[in-house]
């Protein structure tokens, strides 16, 4: 499964990070294209339609949450961030990016991480598993109506948190990691949803159209 | 970057300041023109309309006065010259009260031109020196009202107009306390708000030139000294900017405690450790902190010396039972916990300590999918 050259596009401003990160790639990856802005970004992902793109978070003129609001439901969307601390990084999880790296990451674990994110796989490590599950519980106190997270989401997403593999997972709880995947995706899914519920909300709350 | 940290004598009044001074600008306004409709209302019941004309003119040239140096410069408004003479014609107007108007006028029902004003006069005090002279303002406000009774010739004090009279001190004094308690908070919250401001701005400016300057390094350098040192200065530099730095050294912070345990780890062993708290976890005591950040640095140790693992990760968070959960898990070779010997040892002390303040511990691995283990206290 998975494609077997994927094609890439990546967004930094820093040329010098483009370079490490095409390096790292290697020959198992296409660079079709290279944008230093959000706004580049945008264009050439809409004009080359890629398997993966691999953005910064902050970008010249909206940054990565800039292209996953424009692109996160068409293509793949890996975030590289220096800071996980930082909210940004959730809303671009929540507008559809379905991963991040940090920028610290080797460049053998980056290329891996980015194959399997090609290939379809949720690039979720422990530190947003732990992000996303203090969010939900931000969510669920804040504003009623979030979509909770099942029983077993719960637990999925704590263990991935924990730094278990998604086949660890599945052994754990005796799923398959597909199973797990899913899990995963679904999280993500509702992270969205939540989080546009609660915009919505605070729109309407603050008289805002 | 000096330039972007808070001052520490700012001599302008901040943001907060100039609404709160904006606004009793607006009172004094009112306050006066309510003081002149009722010179207009009253002017048959006075006894010396010169002088109350004299304290309707002083009044409104401090409203001008005031209103100007709000416009040029605001904190003049805040010092203590300014608002002591501000003080002493607002207890002019009390006490001439009694003298301008005639007889039994000060513990009737009508107004009088010192009604409202003094009010302005006691928040203006509060806001400018603090709650303690906001009070201290009232109170000498209220003596000032029993002064415009005497002046106004009363003799004999029965028990309503003694109660009238605390009435009225009490009701300054409570507003000037509370108006400079209120601008007190204001202060703090504003000066807190521009401390996080200053720091936000300092972290923008080191997260595109430091931290990604130390991200490539780490993420493109083949020197692993290079690197660890890389990564230590990071983890520092994080820990400023995003607020940790307060909580190193207090003991009874589980976070602040576990990053100082994997700081210690990754220096040791150079084998990078991630450190996932959530920013809701419950406070603990001092020995249950101790006893999980020490199973942790040990459970680290144990896994750097044999398990030979990439990444370990640190994950701590509330249990359902209201305890705290703690893992500590590699990606390295993992071992069969049932074949006897080896985990075994390991897992006593940690077992151990978990035991003496309560809690328990569990050691999972499999050869192959690495080993977690995992805390409760």
């Amino acid at each position: 499964m998975g494609v077997a050259r994927p094609r890439v596009v990546l967004a930094d401003d820093h040329p010098i990070w483009r370079d490490g990160i095409r390096a790292a790639l290697g020959d198992d990856f296409e660079v079709i294209a290279e944008a230093g802005t959000a706004k580049e970004a945008v264009e050439s992902i809409r004009a080359t339609r890629p398997d993966l793109v691999v953005c910064d978070l902050h970008m010249p003129d909206g940054g990565g949450l800039a292209v996953a609001r424009a692109c996160g439901a068409d293509t793949r969307i890996v975030m590289l961030t220096v800071s996980e601390q930082e909210r940004d990084l959730l809303d671009a999880v929540a507008a559809g990016a379905v991963g991040y790296l940090v920028k610290s990451t080797s460049g053998p674990d980056l290329a891996a991480a980015l194959r399997r994110a090609a290939d379809g796989e949720p690039v979720f490590s422990p530190a947003l598993a732990a992000l996303v599950l203090g969010e939900f519980r931000r969510l669920a106190g804040a504003t009623p109506g979030t979509r909770p997270l099942s029983d077993r989401e719960r637990e999925v997403l704590q263990l991935v948190a924990r730094g278990h593999s998604y086949n660890e997972i599945g052994a754990e709880l005796y799923i398959s990691a597909k199973t797990v995947e899913n899990h995963v995706r679904n999280i993500l899914h509702k992270l969205h949803l939540s989080r546009r519920h609660e915009l919505v909300r605070f729109a309407v709350e603050h008289g805002i159209d | 970057m000096a330039g972007v940290l808070p001052k520490g004598n700012d001599p302008y009044p901040c943001d907060m300041e100039r609404v709160v001074l904006s606004g009793l600008a607006v009172f004094r306004w009112a306050a006066w023109t309510w003081m002149a409709v009722v010179l207009a209302v009253s002017s048959h019941q006075l006894r010396r309309p010169g002088l109350a004309l004299a304290l309707v003119g002083a009044a409104l040239a401090d409203t001008v006065l005031a209103t100007v140096w709000l416009k040029r410069s605001p904190s003049t408004l805040l010092r203590a010259p300014v608002v002591s003479v501000e003080l002493g014609l607002a207890t002019a107007l009390v006490v001439f009260d009694g003298w301008t108007y005639g007889a039994h006028h000060v513990f009737s029902t009508s107004q009088s031109l010192g009604s409202v004003w003094p009010l302005v006069t006691v928040l203006a005090v509060g806001v400018a020196l603090g709650s303690r002279w906001g009070i201290a303002a009232g109170c000498l406000l209220g003596l000032g009202r029993l002064g415009a009774a005497l002046a106004n010739g009363a003799r004999s004090f029965d028990g309503a107009r003694r109660l009238s009279l605390v009435n009225t001190a009490v009701f300054y004094a409570v507003a000037g306390g509370v108006a400079g308690y209120l601008v007190g908070l204001l202060r703090r919250a504003e000066s807190e708000i521009s401390a996080a401001r200053a720091r936000d701005e300092v972290a923008r400016t080191l997260h595109d030139g430091v931290l990604q300057t130390l991200a490539i390094v780490q993420s493109r350098s083949g020197d692993q000294a290079l690197v660890r040192l890389a990564r230590q200065q990071d983890r520092e530099l994080r820990d400023y900017l995003f607020g940790d730095a307060a909580a190193v050294g207090d003991g009874s912070n589980l976070r602040a405690a576990l990053r100082r345990a994997a700081a210690r780890f990754e220096e040791s062993f150079g084998i990078p450790v991630d450190v996932l708290v959530p920013e809701d976890l419950p406070e603990l005591d001092e020995a249950r902190t101790r006893a999980l950040s020490r199973a942790v640095s040990e459970a680290m140790n144990n896994a750097g010396k044999h398990a030979g693992p990439n990444r370990v990760v640190v994950f701590a968070d509330r249990a359902d039972d209201g305890r705290v959960f703690c893992s500590v898990k590699d990606d390295g070779r993992g071992f069969d916990v049932g074949a006897g010997d080896g985990g075994v040892g390991i897992a006593r002390s940690i077992m151990d300590r978990m035991r003496e303040v309560g809690g328990r511990a569990e050691i999972r691995s499999r050869p192959g999918s690495g080993t977690e283990v995992r805390l409760w206290a």
